[in-house]
């Protein structure tokens, strides 16, 4: 098929600030849900009338308030997590929830229930690091556990058939953030774009997302791939944004991700009639990754696995700084991707900061090195 | 006749070179930078322009303020210009050391000048030519002349501190204390050198070693590095027009 090199349509699609979600949706009789990074189960909440906010940051936040509180080489997303509350904006939420993500999670977990105890109720939830039957028993309990506080606390009691049927609607979301992602090079617009509208799953309803999705990829489709360098990204998170502008100047492509925002959380579809358990199951066995404690050998096949699929010609890893998860792989990650001609490089950021003219540098010098 | 022109807008030197189709060097300019770039370029390019009179050179800018050239065709990082420059100035593939004013780099260059592997000091002046340039000013001493200095000194004086800014605060220390300028010059280039082999040894190192850029000029940083890596050193005509040349061939190679 004929290669496609036009110039990129962008911005059509019309997207609500998260702000205005928040407020029509509490105005229609809902609840909100702040949620820190990042497997959860997105269904549970829905099912009690709750819509989750993702807590990515936000970033380019001036952290000064989290810095006299928690130590300065714990990440930005934490740190800004935090100051975020400190400035008084979750107030808008009337729960919170901190998954055991990582360590620096989990401390601010703590922080949280132990010393700022927050007027909303808070909940932490531990994602166990395996992928056994017993990771998933754990799991379901560990759900079912926020299933009853939200009972309490809300005085509403769905059952099986309302969770089942809003687990269906969250894993119709996922799809079509699958289909996104299997045509990125057929969707005639530039990365910014395509990932400000996936990852506005972050804080759409699900049914509203699928919507969009289903606009966005209508809008943008063509029939012959566009003539770009593909490359896949990994990391946490797309932050500072403007990196994709970067790669799309250099006539690439992010044809796929390994991001925790993105790539990560494309779980498959369960099966079953116990709500907790499909939940469960979804979130263990989610793709490969860093906060699931996988192997190096399943991270390092995984991106194998996506390179090829796509035919990108290299990985760049977007790495938050002191992310100690994330940094443990790297060595063995780009010597296995070295071994098989894929080249790679590590850019390191802080959500909070501008991209620097060194770190355009750094891309755009590996860009021009993809042949 | 066909010709091609590489810019390189660097932090502390504009460099422009014009080649012939053989990627000899017909035309070669050095200034050093203003704080109002983009004007200085324009004006530089019309003084070429003027030179090679009603010949259509297209352009490509690398450097820092690359993409403040308006004229050029395309504008493409230092790296990759200077492992091209290099690659064809000295004709062999190996690994190039660049100290500018503003960062240093050390770039595996491959077969027809292409980049294999890098690496980049960018976060901290500590390892650049500004590091060498403020101590220099900081004892009055024109940075021309520092590697002489130091070169002629049989002591050295170890600096501990790895940032340009506390260093300069032990320098002053150091002389109150009496110890010789030659000995602390020594000791400077010393802790330069040092942060460059450790460069050196995160990338893919193929021999023989390159040097190029502003630096490469003084005499102690080459034979400090010689002495430290055991290795010889090449050294291309003009070290500081590496960046350009490279700019320049690309504009040849890629017809724009």
């Amino acid at each position: 098929m004929a290669a496609h090199s036009m110039v990129y349509l962008k911005g059509m699609i019309n997207l609500k600030k998260r702000s205005e979600i928040i407020k029509k949706f509490k105005a229609e009789g809902g609840q909100i849900a702040a949620i820190a990074p990042y497997h959860y189960p997105k269904a549970l909440f829905r099912a009690f009338n709750i819509l989750p906010v993702e807590l990515w940051g936000p970033p380019k936040l001036n952290t000064l308030e989290s810095k006299s509180h928690i130590q300065t080489y714990i990440c930005s997303v934490v740190h800004s997590i935090l100051t975020f509350h400190l400035k008084g904006n979750l107030s808008v939420c009337d729960y919170i929830l901190i998954p055991h993500t990582c360590d620096s999670l989990q401390g601010l977990g703590s922080i949280f229930l132990d010393f700022i105890k927050p007027e909303q109720k808070a909940f932490t939830l531990y994602i166990p690091r395996g992928r056994r039957q017993v990771d998933i028993d754990f799991l379901s309990k560990e759900i079912e556990k926020i299933y009853n506080e939200l009972q309490k606390a809300t005085g509403t009691t769905p059952d099986k058939n309302e969770l089942n049927h809003h687990i269906e609607t969250e894993e119709q979301a996922v799809s079509m953030v699958k289909k996104l992602i299997k045509n990125r090079a057929y969707l005639n617009t530039d990365d910014y774009t395509f990932y400000k509208t996936i990852r506005s799953k972050e804080y759409l309803p699900a049914e509203d997302f699928i919507e969009i999705a289903e606009e966005f990829y209508k809008t943008y489709k063509i029939d012959t791939p566009l003539n770009k360098k593909p490359v896949i990204l990994s990391g946490l998170l797309p932050e500072p944004m403007e990196i994709l502008n970067v790669i799309n100047e250099k006539d690439g492509l992010v044809a796929g991700d390994d991001f925790a925002t993105t790539g990560r959380r494309l779980y498959p579809k369960s099966e079953g009639q116990n709500p907790f358990v499909r939940m469960a199951k979804s979130i263990v066995h989610s793709p490969p990754d860093s906060s699931r404690g996988d192997s190096v050998e399943a991270r390092l096949n995984h991106l194998i696995h996506i390179t090829e699929k796509t035919g990108a010609k290299g990985v760049i890893f977007f790495i938050v700084k002191f992310c100690e998860m994330e940094y443990f792989y790297l060595p063995h990650l780009r010597k296995g991707l070295s071994e098989k001609g894929i080249k790679s490089i590590v850019i390191d950021t802080d959500i909070n900061d501008e991209l620097s003219q060194q770190t355009i540098t750094r891309i755009e010098v590996f860009m021009e090195t993809l042949k | 006749m066909v010709k091609a022109m590489g810019i390189d807008v660097g932090s502390t030197t504009v460099k422009v070179v014009v080649i012939d189709k053989n990627k000899k060097i017909l035309f070669k300019h050095i200034e050093n930078t203003k704080p109002r770039i983009k004007e200085q370029v324009k004006e530089v390019i019309g003084k070429v322009k003027e030179r090679f009179k009603g010949e259509d050179i297209p352009i490509i800018s690398t450097g820092y303020g690359r993409k403040l050239v308006e004229e050029a065709k395309k504008s493409m990082t230092e790296i990759t210009c200077h492992a091209k420059g290099i690659y064809y100035a000295l004709n062999t593939t190996g690994t190039l050391i660049d100290i500018g004013g503003q960062d240093s780099k050390v770039i595996v260059v491959e077969k027809y000048g292409r980049v294999l592997d890098f690496t980049m000091n960018d976060k901290c002046s500590a390892g650049t030519g500004r590091f060498l340039e403020n101590t220099a000013a900081r004892m009055d001493i024109p940075v021309e002349k520092i590697g002489e200095i130091a070169l002629k000194s049989e002591k050295e004086v170890k600096i501990s501190s790895t940032c340009t800014v506390f260093a300069e605060s032990e320098i002053i220390s150091l002389l109150a204390y009496g110890e010789e300028i030659g000995s602390i010059l020594k000791g400077l280039h010393r802790g330069l050198i040092t942060r460059i082999v450790g460069m050196i040894n995160s990338v893919a190192f193929t021999p023989p070693l390159m040097l190029s850029g502003g630096v490469a000029k003084n005499r102690a940083i080459k034979e400090m590095l010689e002495e430290e890596t055991g290795y010889s050193i090449k050294m291309p005509e003009h070290p500081q027009l590496i960046g350009a040349y490279g700019a320049a061939i690309i504009s040849l190679e890629q017809n724009i």
